[in-house]
């Protein structure tokens, strides 16, 4: 390698990235190997599978999955590959079933995995189950009910690699006594762009009055100001929000909630009540934490919480090759809204998020707009992430949380260890989230 | 029911008068606005109770007010979508598309006492610096009778993609 991926210069205060990392086929393969099969990758929320025998497929780190709830109500994920010869075991996006059998040859698994009829099995010298087992699974954690899993068996465990990171989980999760759940809908689409473009997107405040001018504009005529123009300040946050990092390639903004744009009086009335008990359970600093913060999260490589607290997303960005990516994305609300609170949320987030948002088909245009300009790297080899490095507190608007991002990315592209650049912080006391009796 | 359409304020007319021929007559004018850009004039075809909504590709049956689907706009929204649109800033659509739409199988499925329930298949193809893409579906409808042409109450376009791949978007008007 003659050039390093990564230039981190901290005495030059500039941080600059290799263009060649989003357009190379062979970095692409390399990825595949290296970052996905040794992270934790997001799988699904229990919600999803409200029932025992409930599944849903999925891709996970490039492999077909099946995230499920077995006959005994435990909670799997499957890899959808028969022992046979290879094929998908189940092709439907979801579903409630005990046994997936194998259309080829008809070899069929138990949803907890084991091989229970091979058609014509006493033509077997050795029997498939006894050679074989069953359907194999990586290892599957979970926290506060978002399922993980990881196809390396030298990890770390969830809870340690997420590390203090883990209270984004008790944040989101926190705001109501029942926790969240994931709703209906799936925001599935691709574009044709490098996936760490989304990556860094997802968590760059600098571009959002640039991109997102319309969208502002629009805020401010149905008579409400965006967070970063306002003035107050939250917990210790100001207006113009903080970034930091947890190490492991780890991190988040924190940036002062936005109001509630367009809310009925009831809409009002009901977050106060939700936000009321929160005070009961957890006290008033870290319920403002909760309820008067918004943050964007990336737990890497590339699982993103988005809690703005009138609507939470959560997404996930896989590579389909150097400029191609897909993006899948939920919305999560706290159990137990009211019809009229949920609809607003909803509402409220969609205006922003999502392939038919007013926001993302243009941050989408950007990504495609900078792999087309990757056609010069050779003569512009290098991106520029520098913007606050140094800062001992940089703001939401900063880059500090995409030069974390990126040093994890080539420490594990290259075992190249880069120091990170802010101590990990919070700006109020993190509690240990309270737990229903059944959950002990 | 002779009483109903009396006590009907938003008809301007009976809708047992109405002809399938007058409906699709209407869908293809609105799919001409939609074509031309003319959003200030397609917005004017709807109600002020309006929605016009695109559930996920992945759940087409379900109720886009209650869960996680593409669009779910009310009238304010609708204005306020259309108002960006029409700005050079609505980076991901100016300049503006090409677009190009038939509207087909149009079927009047209900007569309710004021308005009526319409299908009708689409499938608009979109160029855009160089990219075709297609977008197949089935609009439905709630129309009212006004005194000339409808009034649009809810739109409702149900995408026939398992998901958003070629196109990545919506990002403009269906
Ligand atoms: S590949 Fe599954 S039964 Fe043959
Ligand atoms: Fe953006």
């Amino acid at each position: 390698m003659p050039q390093p991926y990564v230039i981190d210069k901290r005495e030059e205060s500039l941080f600059q990235v290799d263009r060649e990392v989003f357009t190379s086929q062979e970095i692409f393969e390399k990825e595949r190997e290296l970052i996905f099969a040794d992270a934790w990758l997001y799988v699904g929320h229990e919600s999803e599978l409200p029932k025992k025998n409930d599944f849903r497929t999925r891709d996970v780190g490039g492999r077909s999955i099946i995230f499920n709830r077995d006959r005994h109500g435990d909670v799997r994920v499957l890899l959808n590959t028969c022992l046979h010869r290879g094929a998908s075991v189940c092709r439907h996006p979801k579903g409630n079933q005990k046994i997936f059998t194998c259309f080829y040859h008809g070899w069929a698994y138990r949803n907890s995995g084991e091989l229970v009829n091979v058609p014509a099995g006493e033509d077997y010298a050795n029997a498939p189950a006894d050679v074989y087992g069953g359907l194999r699974s990586p290892r599957v954690e979970n926290y506060r009910g978002f399922y993980f899993c990881n196809f390396s068996d030298s990890a770390p465990d969830l809870r340690t690699w997420l590390g203090p990171s883990a209270y984004l989980f008790d944040l989101a999760t926190d705001q109501s006594e029942d926790g969240v759940e994931v709703l209906e809908g799936t925001h599935n689409y691709t574009l044709n762009a490098n996936w760490k473009l989304l990556v860094e997107n997802s968590i760059d405040g600098y571009h959002a009055k640039s991109v997102h001018h319309t969208y502002f504009e629009m805020m401010m005529e149905l008579g409400q100001t965006p967070p970063m123009l306002g003035e107050g300040t939250v917990n210790g946050v100001p207006p113009v929000g903080l970034g930091t990092e947890f190490g492991n390639g780890n991190v988040t903004l924190i940036y002062p909630g936005n109001g509630l744009p367009l809310a009925t009086e009831q809409v009002a009335h009901n977050l106060a009540e939700l936000r009321g008990k929160a005070v009961e359970r957890h006290g008033e600093e870290y319920a403002s934490a909760v309820f008067n913060l918004a943050r964007n999260s990336v737990f890497f490589p590339n699982f993103f919480l988005i809690d703005l607290n009138f609507g939470m997303i959560i997404r996930t960005i896989m590579p389909l090759g150097p400029d191609r990516t897909q993006a899948t994305s939920w919305h999560v609300a706290p159990r137990g809204l009211s019809q009229e609170s949920l609809q607003y949320r909803i509402d409220n987030a969609l205006t922003f998020w999502g392939p038919a948002g007013l926001a993302t088909p243009d941050d989408v245009e950007a990504l495609e707009q900078a792999q087309r300009g990757f056609s010069a790297r050779r003569e512009v080899p290098l991106s520029d992430i520098s913007k606050g490095i140094g800062k001992p507190r940089p703001a939401a608007n900063d880059e500090l949380q995409m030069r974390a991002w990126w040093r994890q990315w080539n420490y594990v592209m290259t075992g190249e260890q880069l120091p990170a650049e802010v101590e990990a912080f919070t700006p109020f006391t993190t509690r240990e989230p309270s737990r229903k009796p059944q959950e002990a | 029911m002779s009483t109903t359409e009396s006590q009907a304020p938003a008809a301007a007319r009976p809708v047992s008068g109405v002809t399938l021929a007058e409906v699709e007559q209407f869908l293809y004018a609105e799919a001409a606005l939609l074509d031309d850009w003319r959003l200030e004039e397609w917005v004017e075809l709807f109600t002020l109770d309006c929605t016009y909504e695109i559930p996920a590709t992945d759940v087409p049956d379900s109720d886009p007010g209650l869960t996680w689907s593409l669009i779910h706009d009310r009238r304010t929204m609708l204005e306020q979508r259309i108002i960006r649109l029409k700005k050079p800033e609505a980076h991901a659509e100016f300049p503006h598309s090409q677009t190009s739409r038939i509207i087909g199988n149009v079927r009047l499925t209900d007569r309710l006492e004021q308005s009526l329930l319409v299908e009708a298949n689409f499938l608009v193809s979109r160029m855009k610096a160089g990219k075709f893409d297609q977008y197949a579906g089935r609009h439905y409808y709630e129309l009212v009778p006004a005194a000339e042409g409808f009034l649009i109450r809810r739109k409702k376009s149900v995408l026939a993609h398992d998901r958003l791949d070629p196109q990545g978007k919506i990002s403009f008007v269906l």
